[in-house]
């Protein structure tokens, strides 16, 4: 369907801030989404 | 309103229209007026994308229904995450290395113009009509509780976005979405801090949320597995996402704006901060509508907070039932102000014992409450003869009735703001397929650059004629925030599958996904016709049907060759 050689977009958008490699980022915005449904069942518990 | 208010108003309109027009002298081909030159940083994608999606009606209707339901609503944004890092993975650097303008134009070369044209059309019927829905959720609720003319109301919130949108395309959206999103962000906190100023001089921000709390309005996280369930963890993630993913992966409106990044970094990193940002974003609007909830407990609320309708019934032989009702409401939440008071100390002094006790009154005065609200609702039905719903009306309500004079413009202004980001999009996002999956590809691929151009500019003003016109006739529809969202499912699902099978299955061939398409989307109207599961899921249904349609088809019916990209 596509060029499966894609350039690797590591060297042609330079990296993302904060991380060191995309596949950390995608990792991080996971992470976080973890992260906020514990707070959210935290802040739940906590007020109901 | 005030004439200050009257001027902050009118200020920050002519302020935002200004940039925008400003933002658009420079259009000089068809990537400039449709992508911005896809020159533009990371930071512009993710507030357009956010603007994009944030329409009037986030603001309107997610604190009317965090008032009214609690902050369940905020798991409808789970699946966003997720949906952020398969579009960075699997459409961006698809979408820039082939160059489109739109996301249709990707599956002729993968399929063939006949899939091109049925996506393209589908998301054309799908986006004209919800943004008429758009610009009508917040035209209806301002001209009722400002006593504005619908018509007039319509025309500006739909047509004074027009002023930039045909003449700067993109660039002038992307703009202004930059400062649109500042005041809007602004005028939020500002309301979030006023309800908290407004409570009782001893009832802090922490004691607001635990009496709302005690009264089931923090709902965050709702862990069960029901189908038939709108707002739980698990149909915010599997259905969210699916319908995220179809949002921002297929809708051209959002598609539009992460193609204006200047390289596959900066779009994906727009993307990633949008997946970042969207929740707690969510999470705050509903913790204002909750916040009111709370001020509502130490001040009587009007039993239904559409006023317009309330004036309407006291014209007819119902007036006194109605007035009857009003009495008995007051009455219960004259005692539940009490009890709140009661519950408030008992807080204070730590008293599991008297909090349990103020609870289990509350809870019971609540059921009160909301039975009386439903007697009226059902009065109101019968004596107006429509469907009534009072959800979007409770913030403004609150905003014209106790913010200070100045804010309220603001207020408006930022309603008025969020409506012409998510609808400028929208135009754009129109204009760019009928131009160029239509008229380009269909009716004249040999004109100039500027040709198209002026084309573009014609049709952009031409969606916005049509879509105030479908605000015109826009029924009331309860929640519009959810109304907008069922017509999304009705559609997102099957579009998604398709992209689905471009992207994964690549021995379906362009028959197989074109009926699979077809048959899909026949059985997701059907599945919402016959109320099958709650909308969420119809994301996930439409996608897996086409999918499973395309292969059943290819199997029995298998196309000789399958066309690969070539562009």
């Amino acid at each position: 369907m596509t060029n499966p050689n894609l350039p690797d977009q590591h060297e042609q958008d330079g990296l993302p801030p904060f991380v060191k490699s995309w596949p950390q980022m995608y990792t991080l915005i996971i992470g976080v989404l973890v992260l906020q449904i514990v707070l959210f069942y935290l802040f739940m518990t906590h007020f109901q | 309103m005030t004439y200050l208010d009257w001027i902050v108003l009118v200020l920050t309109l002519t302020f935002i229209i200004s940039y925008g027009i400003y933002r658009s002298r420079v259009n000089k081909n068809i990537e400039s007026y449709l992508l911005a030159d896809q020159s533009l940083p990371w930071y512009h994608v993710t507030l357009s994308l956010m603007a994009t999606q944030a329409s009037a009606i986030t603001f309107l209707s997610a604190p009317g229904q965090a008032y009214t339901d609690g902050m369940r609503f905020v798991q409808f944004y789970f699946g966003l995450p997720m949906a952020m890092v398969v579009l960075c993975i699997t459409f961006v650097p698809r979408f820039h290395q082939l160059k489109v303008f739109t996301a249709y134009e990707f599956l002729e070369g993968r399929f063939d113009l006949r899939t091109r044209g049925l996506t393209a059309g589908l998301f054309l019927l799908q986006r004209g009509l919800s943004t008429g829905l758009s610009i009508y959720a917040p035209a209806i609720i301002l001209s009722s509780i400002l006593g504005w003319d619908i018509t007039i109301t319509n025309i500006i919130s739909g047509g004074l976005v027009l002023l930039y949108t045909v003449t700067g395309g993109a660039k002038a959206i992307s703009h202004t979405h930059l400062l649109q999103m500042g005041i809007v962000t602004l005028g939020m906190v500002i309301a979030g801090f006023m309800v908290v100023h407004l409570l009782p001089e001893d009832v802090s921000f922490t004691d607001a949320l635990h009496v709302a709390g005690k009264m089931g309005k923090t709902n965050v996280i709702d862990f069960s597995f029901d189908l038939n369930n709108r707002y739980n963890v698990w149909s915010g993630i599997i259905g969210g996402f699916f319908l995220q993913l179809s949002y921002f992966g297929t809708d051209q409106s959002q598609v539009g704006r992460y193609l204006t990044g200047s390289s596959i970094g900066q779009s994906r990193l727009g993307l990633a901060m949008n997946g970042l940002l969207k929740i707690p974003m969510q999470f705050l609007i509903l913790m204002v509508g909750v916040l009111v909830f709370a001020f509502y407990q130490f001040n009587n609320p009007p039993l239904f907070f559409n006023q317009v309708q309330v004036d309407r019934i006291q014209q007819t032989v119902y007036a006194g039932a109605y007035q009857q009702l009003e009495a008995r409401h007051d009455a219960i939440q004259t005692e539940k102000s009490k009890e709140v008071l009661a519950l408030h100390q008992a807080l204070e002094r730590e008293d599991e014992v008297g909090i349990e006790k103020s609870r289990a009154i509350l809870g019971s005065l609540e059921v009160d409450v909301q039975g009386v609200r439903k007697e009226a609702q059902e009065l109101l039905v019968k004596a107006n003869g429509e469907e009534v719903n009072d959800v979007n009306y409770i913030f403004l309500r609150f905003v014209i009735e106790y913010l200070p004079v100045g804010l309220v413009g603001l207020l408006i202004a930022v309603i008025l703001l969020a409506s012409m980001g998510s609808v400028a999009a929208a135009y754009n996002s129109l204009a760019s397929t009928t131009v160029v999956d239509i008229y380009k590809r269909m009716i004249r691929s040999d004109a100039s650059d500027m040709h198209y151009v002026t084309v573009s500019r014609w049709v952009t003003f031409g969606w916005g004629i049509f879509c105030i016109f479908v605000a015109q006739y826009a029924s009331r529809l309860g929640s519009m925030i959810e109304a907008v969202n069922v017509l999304g499912s009705l559609f997102y699902g099957v579009i998604l599958g398709v992209f689905l099978v471009a992207f994964y299955f690549k021995s379906i061939g362009s028959r197989a996904v074109f009926w699979g398409a077809v048959i899909g989307e026949i059985f997701v109207i059907a599945s919402y016709w016959i109320e099958l599961t709650a909308f969420l899921w119809l994301n996930l249904i439409g996608c897996v049907l086409v999918i499973g349609f395309a292969w059943i088809i290819e199997m029995i019916w298998p196309q000789s060759s399958v066309t690969t990209t070539t562009k």
